[in-house]
């Protein structure tokens, strides 16, 4: 979790991902920082989020983050 | 039919009732009958249109949904094996529906354009009438299809059901673009509105009303004038002709788009929420996620997101954190795609080398702010900068507000070079004394100056409260029935005398109601 949470700080900076729970509904992720993470977490990780994936509830915390990453480890 | 028209209150009046005292069951029946009425009287090849969309676009969804059936009966094993396939079934039948409703929207909408733009190949013009609401609907019913192929939403199995999503009467005028799992339930649900729904429904109304008679359709008389002979004045009234338009353009599209809700209200349905408070943006991306939202939205799930993470991106992203240091590298395919949304959402304003330019524009500074933006984390780091602070914000307001004006230079023009030309007045030519007579001039009184004022400053002062999270209609429902009723009666009047009586120019007509 530590790891990804310093992937998710060096794309957002300003975000607290240790705390906030609904970062996509409070506004604080916006589509662009979805995008951003999503390449990101692509390119460290090696797998593959599809776009049916880009939705608000996988992106609202740190943890819905790694349940996200770790569904696509599986596929 | 206008929804400016007392016609059009009347045929929403009438309806409501109808509504009410039907039996739950038939109600949506009641609607679909209404919205194929309105929409028919539009004349044959409006109707013949939205008939291509609403077969096209069902019939699309239900072999989606046979796909995605098939596909969910399958064993785990099965399923993985079998995933390329279905995914090129479902890419097949997507694109298929895409390929037909976005020609019949390209051949109405931009075809003429485009053989006039490329005389030389000597293209024949086609030379069709852009029906009202044809780029809402088409836009609805593709976001519907997209989401059955995504599993996100089942197909709709009625025909009649799934036409009422396609034509419901209020969205047929400007939007809102809805989703089908926030508006198909309602609308099928045929629930009786109750007293309270139904008040602010008319109390939104009357907002919509207010801001489109009394504000949009006064400032917009001197629009046209400065715009049709624009060489003939100095810089001044360009500006002068601009903050005109763009006060217009807001509360005609805002005050429409509540006048649909409004309306929708009546029904006991709550469309999407199109509008919020753009006015208080901090940069142009956040402009565009309170202005139009249902546009922005749909090109977000249906473009942005699917181009960023297609295959020829995710190789551009490949290459350029591999050839390209630091941020850029990791960027770059992000901002590509954030380019080409923006350039997609000019030309869907229109078929025309404004909107074009347009596109270009906003693309090109939102584009701009995200390759910058380790840049100007430096300069405010340095300057020691409080971004929480209001007088930064106010900073950011203000600027922001200046580059949404800038950019309505191009969007009224006939021609880009008139654009240019009123943009180049507006900075070396600008004349300001001139401005009394130059206002006298095109006909605006200062009585009607002054309501336009007066109007903007209700608009904006109630969007300050909206802002500082105070709901104003949530405030007035827990007042007594004679308040509630009042905040009904006193719009009403002023509209009555202000937009009725005494009306600005092009009260009919919206000016979103053309795309």
């Amino acid at each position: 979790m530590d790891e990804l949470i310093g992937i998710l700080q060096s794309v957002c900076p300003g975000v607290d991902f240790e705390t906030e729970k609904d970062l996509v509904e409070d506004g604080i992720l916006t589509s662009l920082d979805i995008v951003m993470i999503v390449s990101e977490l692509m390119s460290a990780y090696d797998v593959q989020i599809d776009v049916d994936d880009l939705v608000p509830e996988n992106f609202a915390s740190a943890e819905t983050i790694c349940e996200l990453v770790n569904r696509a480890r599986e596929k | 039919m206008s929804i400016t028209s007392f016609a059009f209150a009347g045929f929403a009046a009438l309806l409501a009732v109808v509504y009410r005292v039907l039996p739950q069951r038939v109600r949506w029946w009641a609607l679909l009958a209404a919205s194929v009425i309105f929409y028919a009287a539009g004349g044959p090849a409006a109707a013949a249109y939205m008939a291509v969309t609403a077969v096209t676009t069902y019939f699309a969804a239900l072999l989606l949904q046979r796909e995605n059936d098939r596909r969910a009966a399958m064993d785990g094993e099965q399923r993985r094996s079998s995933k390329r396939s279905h995914d090129r079934r479902r890419h097949l039948v997507t694109g298929a529906a895409c390929a037909v409703n976005f020609g019949m929207l390209f051949a109405i909408k931009y075809w003429d354009f485009v053989s006039e733009s490329l005389a030389f190949l000597r293209l024949p013009a086609l030379g069709l009438v852009v029906p009202m609401g044809i780029s809402f609907y088409i836009f609805q019913s593709i976001g519907y299809v997209a989401d059955v192929s995504r599993g996100k939403t089942a197909a709709e199995r009625s025909f009649p059901r799934y036409l009422l999503f396609v034509c419901f009467f209020p969205q047929m005028v400007q939007g809102p673009i809805d989703r089908f799992e926030h508006l198909a339930p309602q609308l099928f649900a045929g629930r009786r509105p109750d007293t309270d729904e139904v008040r602010d429904g008319i109390q939104l109304m009357m907002w919509g009303y207010f801001k489109k008679l009394v504000i949009a359709s006064r400032a917009g008389t001197v629009v046209g004038a400065v715009y049709a002979n624009a060489g003939a004045y100095p810089g001044c009234a360009s500006v002068f002709a601009v903050l005109m338009y763009t006060i217009e353009l807001y509360c005609d599209f805002s005050g429409g788009i509540d006048i649909v809700r409004g309306t929708a209200g009546l029904f006991g349905i709550n469309m999407a929420e199109n509008f919020r408070r753009p006015i208080f943006s901090l940069s142009l991306a956040e402009f565009w996620r309170r202005w139009h939202m249902t546009l922005g939205g749909w090109m977000r799930d249906y473009v942005f997101y699917p181009l960023s993470l297609s295959k020829p991106f995710a190789a551009l992203g490949r290459f350029s954190r591999k050839h390209l240091s630091g941020k850029l590298g990791r960027i770059l395919p992000t901002s590509l795609a954030t380019f080409i949304v923006y350039f997609i959402i000019g030309i869907w304003h229109g078929a025309n080398l404004t909107f074009l330019a347009y596109g270009l524009y906003n693309g090109a500074i939102i584009t701009s702010s995200i390759l910058l933006a380790p840049f100007y984390t430096r300069v405010k780091k340095a300057l020691k900068v409080n971004e929480s602070g209001g007088l930064y914000r106010a900073f950011c307001i203000v600027r922001t507000s200046l580059v949404v004006f800038v950019g309505r230079y191009l969007t009224r023009a006939p021609w880009l070079k008139m654009s240019l030309v009123m943009l180049k007045r507006s900075v070396f030519d600008l004349r300001l004394r001139e401005l009394p007579g130059v206002v006298t001039g095109l006909g605006m009184s200062f009585f009607d100056l002054a309501l336009v004022a007066a109007g903007c400053a209700v608009v904006l002062a109630a969007e300050y409260i909206e802002e500082r999270g105070v709901g104003i209609r949530a405030y007035l429902a827990k007042r007594g029935a004679f308040v509630q009723w009042l905040a009904i009666a006193v719009p009403l009047a002023v509209i009555l005398i202000f937009g009725v009586i005494s009306a600005g120019s092009g009260a009919g007509e919206f000016i979103y109601g053309r795309i």
